[in-house]
């Protein structure tokens, strides 16, 4: 029976136990063995047997109830229930899995799919955000799902390579706020591209300001218990990436990581992972293996298709314009390096060298951002 | 028994005539002043009575009545404890009219009868229109910039009595010359090691006079830099030389030697400064703010970022045109405020966020540092740069940099160029003009309309462009045409922004 908007009746009431705040774990005991009337009735009541102490009585009022019900409704957000149809299987089965899922966009395809997660941190070197680019569009392209957090960073840098491969397999984006809590025009952004052509999650119902810290750490757990394989990009050494790797690791769910340079800070927590045993990523070859052997033996999985290997250095580059770039380019490698210590490292004019990396630029051979200067990706 | 004697009071950097009228009749003993004094004034009484008979001379035992006009505005400052003194003196007959005339007086007085030097004594002595001006001995030098009156200068109270009866000395000293103190050698830019593109861009913004932006983590020398800077600009002309000394002597801030300015003064306020003490401002005498002080020099702004964002963004209209406006209720004057702004900033709140991957700052603390600028204020620096900490073989044993003179020489070159032009510098070529001033070669034109088109910049941004491009072309002597070196030089002089540069991914 249809309620309110959009909603079944037992959607509806759900959804207002989501927003009541609780933790996961208690959200899971309002819900496990009741009809969702039941449980909101018990809870306005105090009555409920996770809630002893009426807790919550206060807070579940009728209005709440409505203003959930309408803002899914506004906001078209649709709301799974854990153990009934719709709910992602590949989530269900997980002993931590969200009590209801809120979700922008189908999340019928996730269930076939193989899955990756592409992690890191935000504060990411131009090397890390090429990878991660360059992880997403390749995945995609292949048939593979992936899963991030649209955060700053690594996970945006792996939903725009999604978003730009063509015909690829359709991204699912985790987040820890609520779905139409108020963010950044970017992020905005890219929720609602990832919403058009894939899927955006939360166990935050809408309406609810913000989020708690440590809503960020449970949300990893969600992120790593959909990826058959975790590619952790870029990593500092106590990043909060790290934290996924850890859920990751209790589901016994794969951990890649791509090595970066001993000096970047940015990579000394994935080196670190590849010290301790993680799979090492150099390209998209390697994380579909690692898919291919996650997901051997399951059935009901489309494998990923194996795209053909290209050469490091493609074969449409332009020649270098001239001795002096040339100069330059040898200076340059993938790891940014300011103005000042190209003029140094080469010893010329600071004319000759903004000639010249305009040159590269326009050749495609230098990529620069605020005065950094770096080879591009591949 | 009516007295008047002229002195001067303070208003902003201008000297304000006042008439001293001291009136004494009969009547019961008292003393008021009237002619809207401010607190300082006021005090006066006291002073003026202690040290009149601290130096052995006579208060009269009838009512004193002061005036001060005109009567209408209102009056600051302590200088005028002596011309009050002098016109109690004259009126009660202890001196006779005749020692005092066409002579006008500026000093505070102590309890004991001596005299203490005001501050804004050039601007005050240059509103005198009369002879002769007597002010405490150590504001001589500096009263005897102006030129046109003869400057007297007096210790104490008593002294001066019997000097202007013609009973004893005057306590000048002629020893005191204006040229006879050394200045201190200014910081040189030879010290400055490595570091090829920060002392570039230095030599840039001091030929164009374009403001500046050093944005980089603690200790890779942007204080270092920007120090540097007033040694590279040219001297002081004489009418600049004029305003600056009177501007610095109405703020009370002393020059070095106490004479005329010759160097284009420097000024750093630190951080916690409010809006008032930067813009000028304040009650009864409208101090010059640190804008001013910076007039015809340098303001330096360290940690930019940390600055009130009200202040900063009052910097803006004083930028555009040269003089800060300051409109009170009641009173509103222009003060000069031509300068050249150097910033300096870390990237970020940690101060690695310009090194990529390096920056530890939450997402929302880096947001926040920077809201700080506003965009219209970053707008205005023609050159921002990142600056890196600087090598370790250059700082250990790299060969020393050239010397400021050296630079000084090529910026005054470059300088001379632009005057050509009808501008004071190029960083004042108008939109209108860039045209006509500042033609590209064809591939400069190219090289621009390529940035311009990928949106990496605007329009506003591609008028400062030409105008560095313009400063790099006088300083490298190439003619009239701007080529494609001096385009590129200049789009990367400004390429430096904070550590968002780095949050859009591929």
């Amino acid at each position: 029976m249809r309620g309110l908007g959009h909603l079944a009746d037992d959607e509806r009431f759900a959804a207002a136990i989501a927003a009541l705040g609780a933790g996961p774990a208690r959200m899971r005991r309002f819900i496990d063995g009741y009809e969702m009337q039941g449980a909101w009735e018990a809870l306005a009541r105090g009555r409920h047997g996770a809630d002893p102490d009426g807790r919550y009585k206060s807070k579940a009022t009728p209005a709440l109830l409505e203003s959930v019900g309408e803002r899914c409704a506004r906001a078209g957000i649709g709301v799974r229930i854990l153990g009934r149809p719709g709910y992602p299987a590949a989530l269900a089965s997980d002993p931590e899995a969200p009590g209801v899922l809120f979700t922008l966009g189908n999340p019928t395809f996730i269930d076939a799919s193989p899955r990756v997660a592409i992690v890191g941190t935000r504060s990411a070197t131009p090397y890390g955000l090429g990878v991660a680019s360059e992880l997403g569009r390749g995945l995609s392209g292949a048939g593979v799902v992936v899963v991030s957090g649209l955060a700053r960073g690594i996970d945006s840098a792996g939903h725009a390579g999604v978003l730009a491969a063509i015909g690829g397999a359709p991204p699912v984006a985790v987040i820890g706020t609520a779905l139409d809590a108020p963010s950044r025009p970017a992020e905005q952004q890219l929720q609602r591209a990832v919403a058009d052509t894939g899927v955006v999650l939360s166990e935050r119902a809408p309406g609810s300001a913000g989020a708690p810290v440590w809503l960020f750490a449970v949300r990893s757990r969600v992120i790593a218990a959909l990826a058959h394989v975790v590619v952790v990009v870029e990593c500092h050494r106590k990043g909060g990436s790290l934290n996924t790797v850890k859920c990751a690791s209790d589901r016994a769910v794969t951990v890649a990581a791509v090595p970066g340079s001993v000096r970047s800070s940015a990579s000394m927590g994935c080196n670190a992972l590849l010290v301790d045993g993680a799979v090492p990523v150099r390209d998209v070859q390697d994380v579909i293996a690692a898919v291919e052997l996650a997901i051997a033996g399951q059935s009901g999985i489309v494998p990923p298709r194996r795209p053909a290997r290209v050469t490091p250095e493609g074969g449409l580059r332009c020649p270098v314009p001239n001795p002096i770039s040339a100069r330059i380019l040898e200076t340059l490698d993938h790891d940014p390096a300011n103005l000042d210590t190209i003029v140094r490292r080469c010893a010329l004019p600071l004319a000759d060298v903004a000639v010249a990396l305009e040159q590269l630029a326009a050749a495609g051979l230098a990529s620069g951002a605020g005065g950094w200067w770096s080879r591009p990706g591949r | 028994m009516l007295a008047s004697v002229p002195s001067a009071t303070l208003h902003g950097v201008d000297g304000r005539p006042v008439a001293v009228e001291v009136h004494v009749s009969g009547g019961l003993p008292g003393f008021t002043v009237v002619g809207l004094p401010d607190a300082a004034v006021r005090e006066s009484r006291d002073r003026v009575r202690a040290a009149v008979l601290s130096s052995a001379l006579t208060w009269p035992k009838h009512r004193v009545t002061v005036n001060l006009a005109p009567s209408g505005r209102r009056k600051g400052g302590s200088g005028l404890d002596l011309p009050i003194a002098i016109g109690v003196l004259v009126a009660d007959g202890s001196v006779s009219e005749r020692d005092v005339e066409d002579t006008a007086f500026i000093g505070e007085l102590g309890l004991d009868g001596s005299l203490r030097p005001v501050p804004g004594i050039v601007p005050m002595v240059a509103a005198l229109t009369c002879r002769r001006v007597v002010v405490p001995v150590e504001c001589a030098v500096e009263a005897r910039l102006v030129g046109g009156h003869e400057v007297r200068g007096a210790a104490g109270l008593g002294q001066l009595v019997s000097a202007l009866r013609g009973q004893g000395p005057w306590a000048d000293t002629a020893a005191r010359t204006t040229d006879a103190t050394e200045l201190p050698p200014s910081p040189d830019l030879a010290d400055v090691r490595g570091q090829p593109v920060g002392r570039r861009a230095l030599e840039v913004a001091a030929a164009g006079g374009h403001h500046l932006l050093l944005v980089g983590p603690p200790g890779s020398g942007k204080t270092m830099l920007a120090t540097r800077l007033p040694g590279l600009l040219p001297p002081l002309g004489r009418d600049d030389a004029l305003e600056v000394t009177r501007i610095h002597s109405a703020a009370g801030v002393s020059l070095a030697g106490g004479a005329l300015a010759q160097r284009p003064p420097f000024r750093a306020p630190h951080h916690g400064a409010t809006e008032v003490s930067l813009v000028g401002g304040g009650t009864a005498w409208l101090r010059p703010g640190e804008i001013s002080l910076a007039h015809c020099g340098v303001l330096f702004l360290d940690e930019l970022g940390e600055f009130p964002a009200v202040a900063l963004d009052m910097l803006r209209q004083p930028l555009e045109e040269g003089v800060v406006r300051i409109r009170r209720a009641r009173r509103a004057i222009d003060l000069p405020a031509r300068f050249l702004l150097v910033g300096a900033m870390n990237p970020c709140p940690c101060g690695e966020g310009s090194v990529p991957g390096a920056c530890r700052c939450t997402e929302a603390a880096r947001a926040r540092y920077a809201r700080r600028l506003s965009a219209p204020l970053l707008d205005r620096f023609d050159l921002a740069l990142g600056l890196g900490r600087p090598d370790v073989d250059d700082l250990l044993g790299g060969p020393p940099g050239e010397a400021s003179a050296v630079v000084a020489e090529r910026v005054r070159f470059a300088r001379l160029v632009a005057a050509t032009r009808g501008v004071r510098c190029n960083a004042e070529i108008a939109p209108q003009l860039l045209d006509e001033l500042c033609p590209l070669s064809p591939e400069g034109a190219a090289l621009l309309e390529r940035r311009l088109r990928s949106g990496a910049l605007s329009a506003r941004g591609f008028h400062r462009i030409r105008r560095v491009a313009r400063t790099l072309a006088d300083l490298d002597d190439v003619g009239p045409v701007i080529g494609e070196r001096q385009v590129a030089e200049a789009i990367h002089l400004r390429d430096a922004r904070g550590a968002q540069a780095h949050e859009v991914p591929s």
